[in-house]
């Protein structure tokens, strides 16, 4: 996909080009996951409701009044983002402070554990067809030390007695089979699926 | 933008000022934005997978020949001719639980590892075993190993412990049972870190 600067695709949008509106969707929204992903501790439900108000708000922003500096339409929406991601997480807070009742404490905590288990469901799916598929235990482990317990490539090519080509090698082996993986379950789709605003 | 500022991201080792300039590019740049997603995707899915059991990430898709030079320790020498020697005095009685080295081992030998799922046992062989007990060690730590009996009334009765452990290698930590001495019955060999809070972990055999 073609990158449009930000300045065309805001002139596009204030002059009511609707397909203005979805090329700024589907430029926008894979950062914008990014960004939220960060933000949003794993709460997928959260994540996806932040994703869809952040691109409504600048396309409505876009479609009126627009913005001060359409080069910088990209910093825009990712500082809008920014704010959606704060004002959900002071809300959270408030809510926790104002309502005192392990009743409710319950039936919030338990939403919003059935939205992580959703999110990481494919995730974890995929992990585990990758781990199945890898023949070596020093792979499996490699993974383990890297992104579960956050040690540094060179601790873990001393442990594992790697070169640091072979692990990158290797780390790259994994990412590659992992993405096939989730792509093969459709992970991609419905994720796209999922954004219709 | 590179790999390394993708791995620096996801593993939250940026400034936030280096963090937000990253993600403004992300937005200027929705294939490499697919990529990090993709990574922070493995992360999370790695967490949550080992959020259940680390054995996974150690256990074998199918039962591995022994590829690790079979060991057997001074100790295990040790046992043996502790054994031999008191078979004809019984003024002592030998080891059941021993610890290992890397020396080479002919003898019975058995694998243990957590598998999610299983609800068989495996059972120890006659004679002196080696068993190696697969996880994830930490090779800057000790372990204990215990050697537990796990009684009908659900009593535990540990009848052997080796304390100061090293692992054999970042999965797997070997000792040595002398199977004879022992009844026959359920039993678990519970591995735990020294001078840590991490939970023991169990690993169950039967002896027939």
């Amino acid at each position: 996909m073609d990158f449009v600067p930000g300045g065309e695709l805001s002139r596009r949008i204030r002059q009511g080009d609707v397909s203005a509106e979805s090329e700024l969707i589907r430029q926008f929204e894979p950062g914008l996951r990014v960004l939220l992903r960060r933000r949003t501790g794993g709460d997928h439900g959260l994540l996806q409701d932040l994703v869809q108000e952040t691109l409504l708000i600048v396309i409505q922003r876009l479609r009126g009044e627009g913005i001060a500096d359409p080069q910088k339409l990209a910093a825009f929406a990712a500082q809008t983002a920014r704010n959606l991601a704060i004002a959900s997480l002071r809300k959270t807070e408030r809510q926790r402070t104002d309502v005192d009742s392990e009743a409710t404490d319950r039936k919030a905590d338990s939403t919003q554990s059935v939205d992580r288990i959703a999110s990481d469901h494919e995730a974890a799916l995929a992990v585990r067809a990758l781990l199945r598929e890898l023949p070596q235990p020093r792979d499996r482990l490699m993974l383990k030390r890297f992104y579960l317990d956050d040690h540094d490539k060179e601790l873990i090519c001393q442990e594992l007695d790697l070169s640091e080509a072979a692990f990158n090698q290797a780390l790259s082996r994994a990412r590659r089979r992992f993405r096939q993986i989730l792509e093969e379950r459709g992970f991609a789709k419905r994720d796209l699926l999922s954004l219709g605003l | 933008m590179n790999q390394e500022h993708i791995e620096q991201y996801v593993a939250g080792r940026m400034s936030e000022s280096e963090a937000q300039a990253f993600e403004d590019y992300c937005l200027a740049n929705p294939e490499f934005a697919r990529q990090v997603e993709y990574e922070q995707r493995l992360k999370a899915g790695i967490a949550q997978v080992a959020r259940g059991s680390t054995a996974e990430f150690v256990r074998a898709p199918h039962p591995l020949p022994w590829t690790i030079a079979a060991a057997a320790s001074v100790l295990v020498a040790l046992v043996v001719s502790l054994y031999v020697f008191n078979s004809g005095t019984r003024a002592v009685a030998p080891s059941i639980l021993a610890a290992a080295t890397s020396a080479p081992y002919d003898g019975p030998s058995l694998r243990l590892a957590l598998v999610r799922g299983s609800d068989t046992a495996p059972s120890l062989p006659p004679g002196v075993v080696r068993v190696e007990i697969v996880g994830l060690f930490d090779m800057g730590h000790q372990y204990s190993v215990a050697l537990d009996r796990l009684e009908q009334n659900k009593k535990i009765d540990t009848v052997a412990t080796l304390n100061d452990q090293n692992p054999s290698s970042p999965v797997s930590l070997v000792v040595i049972v002398d199977s004879r001495q022992l009844r026959a019955g359920p039993y678990s060999l519970r591995v735990r870190k020294q001078a840590s809070g991490e939970e023991a972990l169990d690993f169950g055999f039967v002896k027939y």
